[in-house]
């Protein structure tokens, strides 16, 4: 048995030796953090008296030893940047010797009975019997101990010494990550409550990284004081398209939206649930130095744009098969439509249909190669109706009239539709026309009156529109 | 010498560049072609769009993605696939204000993933860009290696620019590329490409018997095939031999003979 004690000094900033330290920020909890750290060296972790409870006998051999494993705890992979700690047999010495500030005796027999937690209750009348070391209590009599003091406190000495097992409430990490602050000041607009939140993402790395997870979906909300509203509560879900440890793209994220939420009233506390989380891939890195690539990926410059333009402004183009030409291509907002080129990463190839999003997207129609040359770069987000003289198209803003140079290429589609969903019957011939202003432009003219209704509509007067520029 | 640099040389301490598959352009630029990770500003007219003739060949042969910000219209993605760029490569980024784009050029540029950037940057509306802010982008495309293209109007000509490339373009029929700035001899005479993909000019080459339009290229013998890879090659740009300055030629230029 070898039991190591931790305990981290108060506002201690979590400090993490294999990178991602830009957050220094200082845990909300940082007794649970340290718990959860410590889990990635032995499964028996407790949480006792203020203190965080290793007992590492058992994977001494997996790192190699106890010395390597001991410089694994205290330098290498050093969670907490301040932390105090202590080593014995058991894990009451070891937490009596954590209590002591200065040098502690080397056996135990001469530790103060105020480190024993057993004893505290009785400390009066044994100091006043002249009892105030370990192996003075225990050379008292054991019949008489247990009438005066309580079976306790000789059971607690037995387990110090080792005459019978330790057994404590082993810690477990939770399924879902869930923390409380109390902020402690009321904030009264909402990018403030970044400093706050930045504490429990502080918190969520530690949680997400010893259960080497990543974080897809959070929601932090806030309560506001009862006294002034009605609505007491107020809440924010932050989603990624790809499980990530990085706090500063989440942090980033966070304060994109809450710079567009406003407080009714003051905020109290804060607090941080993790929605949906996803076990997070390997990296693999490049054995060649100049692989190494600078700069972040593109779903994160995504998520960027996204949560400040707003996912309606950023876009992608995903071909559809229709003959109408501005139904080719649907615009989705390209945050949702997921990376296609995110080809690059482990977790792309390990989950294509999240990474790549395609399986629900059609294939790029094969387009006949002699009328695709005629299409056109740009196209109109709406058509621009023509003005017409002396059955001559005229340029949009007067610029003279249009030259037809090819056509017609007529397109005949969407006569099927029902719904406002299939779009609007299109019967169209489509001309190449030049304008001394503008250049190439694609233009259309409706038949039959253009949207179904044959209304009597002579070809004659029918409608001219602008639909594609050629650049 | 090798390693005496000329003045009437191009430089040469260019990093890399992609090349813009017009090879009179090429010809007449540092290293032969966009200059990666360097600002290269392209004025235009308003209502002249002319980006695509002039960016696409090189777009398509590089692969990742490229963000549009602030594009005039939708990108056609059919037209765009046949010539050779594929659509799904292009993110766009619709945003009004100035400050906004320059931030999403800036965020997009510090993408690892990003290859290319193209940005719009209207003069008026929204208010002006300083050459500030497009020093700026110039440091952010260099620290990152990427290819940047500014859009900007007619009225941005007599401004000072960092770009390390300024070129305008006018003319619809036939592109007259004025290189305004390189890292070189000032070049007078500008350049004369083909406004129109192969295959579109030779189908006007047809129609135009019929119709009474003026000629606008040289006569492409009905090239109707479709192979993508050799259009560019066979059908190379001219250079005109049109002297809009009549006087007698710069002493540091360099006659603009066909490449």
């Amino acid at each position: 048995m070898h039991w190591i004690a931790l305990q981290p000094l108060p506002d201690s900033a979590w400090h993490d030796a294999a990178g991602h330290d830009d957050d220094g920020a200082a845990l909300v909890d940082a007794l649970a953090a340290l718990g959860w750290w410590a889990l990635q060296f032995t499964p028996r972790v407790a949480q006792v008296e203020g203190a965080v409870l290793l007992e590492v006998s058992a994977s001494e051999r997996l790192f190699g030893g106890r010395k390597p494993l001991l410089s694994q705890i205290y330098q290498q992979n050093k969670p907490v940047a301040l932390v105090h700690y202590a080593r014995a047999a058991t894990s009451l010495i070891a937490i009596a010797r954590l209590q002591l500030s200065g040098p502690a005796p080397r056996k135990p027999d001469d530790l103060p009975l105020t480190t024993l937690l057993a004893a505290r209750p009785h400390l009066p009348t044994l100091t006043r019997i002249g009892c105030t070391t370990w192996g003075q209590l225990r050379a008292l009599p054991r019949g008489g101990l247990v009438r005066r003091f309580g079976a306790g406190l000789v059971d607690a000495l037995d387990r110090a010494y080792g005459a019978k097992p330790e057994l404590y409430p082993w810690l477990e990490l939770p399924a879902v990550f869930e923390a409380r602050l109390e902020l402690t000041a009321r904030i009264d607009n909402a990018p403030a409550l970044m400093f706050g939140a930045r504490r429990l993402l502080a918190q969520l790395h530690a949680w997400l990284r010893s259960g080497q997870r990543g974080i897809l979906a959070l929601e932090l909300g806030w309560e506001l004081d009862a006294r002034r509203q009605d609505a007491a509560q107020g809440q924010l879900v932050v989603r990624t398209a790809e499980p990530t440890l990085d706090m500063a793209h989440v942090q980033r994220l966070l304060a994109e939206n809450l710079a567009r939420v406003t407080l009714h009233a003051p905020a109290l506390y804060l607090h941080l649930r993790s929605l949906e989380t996803a076990a997070l891939p390997g990296t693999t890195t490049s054995l060649l130095p100049d692989d190494v690539r600078v700069g972040d990926s593109l779903h994160h410059l995504l998520e960027r744009l996204s949560a400040r333009l707003g996912a309606d402004h950023v876009l992608r183009a995903v071909p559809c098969a229709d003959h109408r030409p501005e139904r080719m291509q649907v615009w989705q907002p390209a945050s949702r439509a997921a990376s296609a080129f995110a080809t690059n990463s482990i977790a792309a190839r390990a989950y294509p249909a999240r990474a790549g999003g395609q399986k629900d997207t059609p294939k790029q129609p094969k387009t006949d190669a002699k009328s695709d040359a005629l299409y056109p770069t740009w196209l109109l987000t709406h058509p621009l109706k023509l003005s017409v003289r002396n059955n001559t198209p005229q340029c949009a803003d007067d610029g003279g009239p249009l030259t037809l140079l090819a056509g017609p290429q007529r397109v005949e589609a969407g006569w099927w539709g029902v719904s406002e969903k299939d779009g609007a019957c299109a019967l169209r011939d489509y001309f190449l026309a030049r304008s001394e202003q503008m250049g190439l432009l694609w233009v259309y003219q409706e038949r039959l009156g253009g949207q179904g209704r044959a209304e009597g509509k002579t070809s004659a007067g029918a409608d001219w529109y602008l639909h594609g520029l050629f650049a | 010498m090798p390693s005496v640099w000329r003045a009437d040389e191009l430089a040469r301490p260019v990093d890399a560049v992609v090349a813009t598959g017009h090879a009179a352009l090429d010809a007449q630029l540092p290293a032969g072609g966009w200059p990666v990770g360097a600002l290269v500003e392209v004025l235009q007219a308003q209502n002249n769009l002319n980006e695509w003739r002039l960016l696409l060949p090189a777009l398509a042969r590089c692969t990742g993605p490229v963000l549009l910000v602030g594009a005039p219209h939708r990108p056609f993605g059919p037209g765009l696939a046949a010539q050779g760029l594929d659509p799904q490569r292009l993110l766009c980024v619709t945003t009004q204000t100035t400050a906004q784009r320059l931030w999403a050029c800036e965020q997009a540029l510090r993408c690892a993933d990003v290859t290319a950037v193209l940005a719009w940057l209207p003069q008026a509306g929204s208010g002006p860009v300083r050459p500030e802010q497009l020093r700026r982008l110039q440091m952010a495309a260099s620290t990152h290696s990427k290819l940047l293209f500014v859009m900007r109007p007619l009225a941005a000509r007599e401004e000072s620019s960092p770009a390390a490339l300024r070129v305008l373009v006018n003319g619809h029929d036939r592109l007259a590329l004025h290189i305004l700035k390189r890292r070189g001899p000032p070049l007078e005479q500008p350049l004369c490409l083909p406004a129109r993909a192969a295959r579109l000019a030779a189908l006007l080459a047809v129609t135009r018997r019929q119709v009474a339009a003026p000629p606008v290229m040289r006569e492409q013998d009905g090239d109707q095939d479709g192979d993508e890879e050799g259009h560019d090659t066979n059908h190379e740009a001219v250079v005109a031999r049109i002297t809009p300055f009549p006087g007698p030629g710069h002493a540091l230029d360099r006659t603009a003979a066909a490449a």
